[in-house]
């Protein structure tokens, strides 16, 4: 058993893990952030994707002891205060998601990949979330949530250029 | 399922880590990336009573070029690296065309080249394109450095060469010839899955026009990935065109004991290494000509 | 969350209530549930498919630092009673099990102990440590295994490896058969495959301070759960429930009364029981145990303090697909440890468990015989049902309900004179069969292929066949040759028709040749279906007699809060249906107010209004939408009467508006609803029940039976494109044309069809669970267990059509339809891009290896 200190949401997270601790269970268990889900742990479903430097990882596949010193942002951090981010409200429009368990997963993957590439074509958004799987929707809606994210990222930028 | 209980190594330095796979290599393996290791623990297929992290040992996470041309791929470089780096796309395209096939994004970010050639999955596309441009292992032990050729290091299924108190430090790819053309298909169940056939096709143009060093790498058929040396003699010296390729592509589907599976039958595995062979030779042909070109 | 159209939320595309949670990651799923001193589970489980338990030694495990307690199948079953299935059907042998396997395993995961420790991990070290000594015996795996009468019987009252066997026919089968130009036979295999929602299978059993169980649970049903758990875990001897049951005399006197009721309230139910006695008698008669466990089982329960009576609440699930309707072994054990330890304990399914054990389906061959005239029409068939329902039945019900389903709906929108149907189920060294999105559809796959392999037999066009045999708005309204009415709103051919246009069928041959020459292989597959969702008045009767006494209406309370809310309570359990926002939409257009007023509370069993049914059949819609309707209807009626009291008016001069009630005509004479919730309250009205809940103002419970009830109906259509090169299925497009009459959220509507299309494609190119012979699975994760992802879903048009009519709710049910027509859509298509190499399909799993095998690309495997 080790005490190690992760960068968590922008906070300082201390946490006593063992060797075989993931970083999925150190959110989970330790932290008390259960936004993101286990849906296999065996790293192909991708319900349990959170951000560690700024790139899409599967918290399963990932031992805590390995996120040290690294920055991990997980899906409580898209929130704008008490209300959605622009991802989850563009979500939340669309009627993106049914039971929602691989959600948090989505929007990590989808906050990752708007910030490496905030215009990806359409078969460019299908491809990069190939990795997380959906149950309930069979995708169209969640394609639908992340070109309308997209939308609004144009937006939000040509208003600022506008000012 | 939870992993089984081990102890986890953090070394600083190569010295250090073949320091703990000497004295735990029997039980214990390297962790890189994890995305190959991490889930076979986490199944518990196999219990480990030491992990050696080399994620921060130094002097493993570098892309060097050689004055020679070829290039050095550390042992902690990540497969998303490789997918952004100009450098790979210059000097060891095979490389970074093989990227967008291995998994997915989230994979990618963690795993690593070496990592998939150390795990010796036969249906990786890693281990193929070593085998296909023959690169070089560059392995470090308590005794020192060696340097394994890719033909000698696949030994069998999720078997390599490596030593238990040997460290895979790092892969060097050779120059890319001004002449040469790659490809690399794959067909899978679905979209970034292991393939259940795959291939790696490089080859030269030369001056006149004829091929040049062929080279056919064919994964997910085998415990190892396999070259077809009868095909490759078949093209070497000759002009490229549909006949011949159609030609390489029988004796490759002829040639293959394939293995069987509940995705593939060993029938199925043959044919479309035939078809992929087509395909394939096409793809590096238009390739090569194009580089020959500019 | 202002959409509305005219006014009405009703019939918009209303943004759901519950993303704002689930979105944030402020969803509490059951793994997210953590409740003080709690332990975790693991279980100890079967290496071998068939085996007998010679010895457990629990030594080495026990020894284990952060081991709780460790126990094996015969501590559980000496602290429980047993699964005793409620299925009285003639012919069917149910046979009650433990918890734990006892003495024997009968399928690879089987569960034979349970450890309790500080952690999953630790109870996983430990449960490696269980030393136990089984002896092997020859394992059932296939159908060919348990027609074997050499092989041993999984359970050895059966009938060697069968477990139920029926038989029914309906209309003169002779004279059709007879009368026929000629007979078409073809037998169908289906596949066994999985729901495989995204969160698995668990529960928390909390124990309070005063040794009470509240199971947090992942659950379709939480009435069920708690009732079956309740009956399980309420194990004592006969002599101290009678005695118990004396000093709580007025308890005791309660349930008697309530039972009274219950039967005077439903007539009809004594004479159905008195049909099931002879079954009944006669399971006992072949195993008297059955008899002494049920006596044991029914008196603890009654001799239950109400108070003692365990607690269901449900949160925030995962999906299902009607895997989450069961009460499982494991939860049983894991209440049972958790009482007897007087500590709450953890146990989530791990995705492996899930695929080795959880819900599984569609296992099933079909043997038909068509009696068909040469000018298409079908007058008659003869099938068979083989199905493979593994080794444990489903508790409280099992499969054999499912072929009932089967057997009911086989002719779909189509007339046939005659019917003959034979059922078999078998059991096997598999996981039990449970239910899966539309149970039935192999009704739907073998019906449609056969239309296709007759069409082409007969050289007739698969849409001329398909025209011919259905029937048609001017034949209705009529009934299935099985029994059930189908009514003036069944619109399958219109539905058909639509579908044949947007498919541009009649030109379809002269696109596909052109493509042909292109190199382009190209498919085009039709499927058309209904569903009973509800269905017709009585539809469940048809299925199994007496049964609807026990589906029954579906309850609704509306209650008006002290605070000018309102609070909707349902059976309904959600699980990515969007509930809280359908039921809110509906309850908000009845009252007047906006949706933000209506809040829709359920999962929790001391709130939730009783039903045996929870989320399942698509039947939410049409059921608590109706329900919902009429409860807010009657309390809008109390509503408008207090108002009008208020303001001196007249009831019928009240109009709400946005949540405000006010004089027609006189928007300065109003009141708020918190108004007249506080009139309310000084008045005491309690609505139609007999108590208001803390705070509440006036309480309503109002029963829908479904009023006219009705069918879904929808055809498929499915473009692929076959790659003979690799023996690859795309889909390039796919259509669905249906008719659910009015959609209370068509967005919700369109994320159900797509999602259960994809679970189709799913079926037919990528998902199989797999066993070998040795009856070990082989699809334990998800590298070998393939769910379609983005990349190999199409695009899903969705054509909706709406028949009109004046009734009310008129909202029919849609969850299940999108995986009843897809794979037979899917195959169709197949089929008909190989038909030019003769290539006739008769299965449901079409990976590329068949795929080339089929079109003799490739020689057949010999391996498998």
């Amino acid at each position: 058993m080790r005490e190690i200190t992760l960068r968590v949401n922008g906070r300082d997270e201390h946490a006593v893990v063992e060797g075989r601790t993931t970083l999925a269970e150190v959110l989970r268990d330790h932290l008390g952030l259960t936004g993101t889900h286990l849906g296999c742990e065996h790293g192909v479903c991708g319900a349990c994707t959170v951000a560690v430097d700024g790139q899409p990882v599967r918290s399963c596949l990932m031992l805590a002891m390995q996120a040290e010193g690294a920055i991990v942002e997980t899906v409580e951090s898209l929130g704008d205060g008490d209300g959605l981010g622009l991802i989850q409200q563009a979500m939340w429009e669309r009627h993106a998601f049914q039971c929602a368990f691989c959600a948090p997963g989505f929007l990590m993957t989808v906050r990752c990949l708007l910030a490496d590439n905030p215009t990806p074509t359409t078969a460019q958004i299908k491809e990069e979330l190939s990795g997380n799987l959906c149950r309930c929707t069979g995708y169209a809606s969640i394609l639908e949530g992340v070109a309308e994210a997209v939308a609004k990222l144009a937006s939000a930028a040509g208003g600022a250029n506008d000012a | 399922m939870k992993m089984s209980p081990f102890d986890y190594h953090r070394p600083d330095t190569v010295d250090e880590a073949v320091a703990l796979l000497e004295t735990y290599g029997g039980d214990g393996k390297v962790l890189a990336g994890g995305q190959s290791l991490l889930p076979v623990l986490a199944l518990r297929l196999t219990h480990l009573g030491h992990l050696i992290d080399i994620g921060r040992v130094q002097g493993l996470q570098s892309i060097e070029v050689d004055d020679d041309g070829s290039v050095s791929v550390g042992a902690t470089v990540t497969h998303a690296r490789v997918e952004r780096s100009d450098v790979m796309a210059a000097a060891a395209p095979a490389v970074a065309g093989a990227m967008p096939h291995v998994g997915h994004r989230a994979i990618r970010s963690r795993g690593t080249v070496c990592g998939s050639l150390a795990h010796a999955d036969p249906a990786a596309e890693l281990p193929a394109v070593a085998l296909a441009v023959g690169a070089e292992m560059i392995v470090q032990g308590p005794a020192g450095q060696r340097t394994m050729g890719a033909g000698d290091f696949f030994e069998g299924y999720l078997s390599s060469a490596l030593g238990e108190d040997e460290l895979l430090v790092g892969v060097r790819f050779p120059a890319w010839a001004p002449r040469a053309g790659w490809s690399v298909l794959e067909v899978s169940r679905r979209h970034g899955d292991f393939a259940l056939v795959g291939l790696v096709t490089t080859l030269e143009i030369d001056e006149a026009g004829l091929l040049r060093r062929p080279a056919l790498s064919l994964f997910g058929v085998a415990s190892t990935p396999v070259r077809v040396a009868e095909a490759e003699q078949l093209l070497d010296g000759n002009a490229p065109d549909p006949a011949l390729f159609a030609e390489a592509a029988k004796v490759v589907s002829g040639a293959l004991e394939a293995r069987a599976d509940d995705h593939a039958s060993s029938e199925y595995r043959a044919h479309v290494a035939g078809v992929l062979t087509r395909r394939g030779l096409a793809e590096a042909a238009a390739r090569a000509t194009e580089r020959a070109g500019v | 969350m202002r959409e509305q159209i005219m006014g009405r939320f009703v019939g918009a595309r209303v943004r759901r209530v519950e993303d704002r949670r689930l979105l944030s990651g402020r969803g509490r799923y059951v793994d997210d549930v953590v409740v003080p001193d709690m332990a975790h589970a693991a279980f100890v489980r079967s290496p071998w498919p068939h085996a007998l338990i010679r010895g457990i030694d629990t030594t080495r495990a026990a020894a284990v630092p952060g081991v709780y307690a460790i126990f094996t199948g015969p501590d559980i079953a000496a602290i429980t009673n047993p699964l005793m299935g409620m299925l009285a059907l003639p012919g069917l042998y149910d046979p009650w099990h433990w918890a734990l396997a006892v003495d024997r395993v009968r399928l690879v995961g089987d569960p034979v102990a349970i450890v309790v420790a500080t952690s999953r991990a630790v109870a996983e070290d430990a449960a490696e440590m269980v030393d136990v000594e089984y002896e092997e015996l020859e394992p059932i795996a296939t159908l060919a295994h348990a027609h074997d009468p050499s092989r041993p019987a999984i359970w050895p009252k059966a009938n060697g490896n069968v477990v139920y066997a029926a038989s029914e026919s309906f209309g003169d089968v002779d004279a059709a058969f007879a009368g026929a130009d000629r007979v078409i036979s073809e037998t169908f295999r289906q596949h066994r495959h999985a729901n495989q929602p995204m969160e698995t299978r668990g529960t928390v059993a909390e124990i309070d301070a005063d040794g009470n169980l509240t199971l947090h649970a992942a659950h379709q049903a939480a009435h069920v759960l708690k009732w079956c758990m309740a009956m399980c875990l309420a194990r004592q001897p006969v002599w101290m429930s009678v005695r118990d049951m004396f000093r709580q005399r007025e308890q005791t006197k309660a349930i008697f009364a309530g039972a009274r009721e219950f039967v005077r309230a439903h007539p009809t139910m004594m004479k159905d029981t008195q049909r099931m006695m002879p079954i009944m008698l006669r399971q006992i008669a072949r195993d008297p145990m059955r008899m002494v466990h049920l006596n044991r089982a029914l008196l603890g329960l009654m001799a239950t303090p109400k108070e003692r009576l365990p607690r269901v609440v449900t949160g925030d699930i995962g999906g299902a697909f009607g895997s989450k309707m069961t009460v499982l072994r494991e939860d049983i054990a894991l209440c049972a440890a958790a009482l007897r330890l007087g500590r709450s304990i953890k146990w989530i399914e791990d995705r492996n468990e899930n695929l080795v054990l959880g819900g599984q389906a569609r296992d099933e061959q079909v043997a038909v015989e068509a009696a068909v005239m040469n000018d298409g029409t079908v007058r008659g068939l003869r099938a068979k049902l083989t199905m493979d329902a593994g080794a444990y039945p489903g508790f409280p019900y099992a499969a054999p309900m499912f072929c009932r389903f089967i057997q009911t709906m086989f002719p779909g929108p189509y007339r046939f004179d005659a019917m003959q149907f034979d059922i078999e189920v078998v059991s096997s060294n598999k996981p039990t069969y449970g239910a899966y999105r539309g149970p039935w559809a192999v009704e739907t796959w073998v019906r449609e292929r056969l239309f296709d392999v007759i069409a082409r037999e007969l050289g007739i066009s698969r849409a001329e066949i398909r025209v011919r045999n259905i029937v048609g708005p001017d034949m209705l309204p009529t009934t299935m040759v099985t029994g059930p009415t189908l009514d003036v709103r069944m619109s399958a051919k219109t539905t058909l028709e639509r579908a044949l246009e947007v498919a541009d069928f009649e030109h379809w041959a002269e696109h596909q040749a052109a493509s042909r020459e292109q190199g382009r292989r190209l498919g085009l597959g039709i499927a058309t279906y209904i569903e009973a969702a509800p269905g017709p008045p009585g539809f469940i009767d048809a299925v199994m007699p007496g049964f609807s006494a026990f589906a029954g209406a579906e309850p609704i309370h509306a209650v008006l809060e002290g605070d000018g809310s309102v609070t909707v309570h349902t059976r309904q359990v959600p699980h990515g249906q969007g509930h809280e926002t359908t039921l809110a939409q509906v309850a908000a257009d009845e009252l007047g107010v906006p949706i933000e007023s209506v809040r829709v509370r359920y999962g929790d069993t001391n709130f939730a209004p009783f039903g045996i049914a929870g989320t399942g059949g698509s039947l939410s819609a049409a059921m608590a939408g109706g329900a919902v309707g009429v409860a807010a209807h009657t309390l809008r009626e109390h509503i408008v009467d207090i108002a009008a009291d208020l303001l001196e008016a007249s009831p019928a001069d009240i109009v709400i508006e946005d949540g405000d009630i006010h004089v027609a005509g006189v928007p300065t004479m109003s009141r708020t609803f918190r108004e007249v919730a506080e009139e309310a309250m000084r008045r005491g009205v309690v609505g139609n029940t007999d108590r208001l809940g803390r705070g509440e103002a006036i309480r309503v419970h109002r029963d829908w039976n479904g009023g006219e009830g009705g069918w879904a109906q929808s055809t498929h259509v499915c473009w692929v494109e076959v790659d003979l090169e690799t023996g690859q299925v795309r889909i390039p497009r796919y259509a669905v044309v249906e008719d659910c009459g009015e959609m209370i959220n068509p967005a919700i509507v369109e994320g159900q069809i797509r999602g259960g299309v994809a679970q189709g494609v799913g079926a037919v190119l990528y998902e199989k669970t797999t066993y070998g012979e040795d009856g070990q699975p082989r699809s334990g994760t998800f590298m070998d267990y393939l769910i379609p992802t983005t990349m190999e879903i199409p695009e899903i048009e969705i054509h909706h059509i709406e028949t009109p009519t004046d009734i009310a709710y008129n909202y029919r049910g849609v969850g299940e339809g999108g995986m009843i027509g897809a794979p037979a859509a899917i195959t169709n298509a197949v089929e008909d891009a190989l038909a030019d190499l003769g290539v006739r399909i008769t299965e449901q799993h079409l990976p590329p290896t068949r795929i080339l095998e089929l079109a003799g690309v490739i020689p057949e495997r010999t391996d498998r």
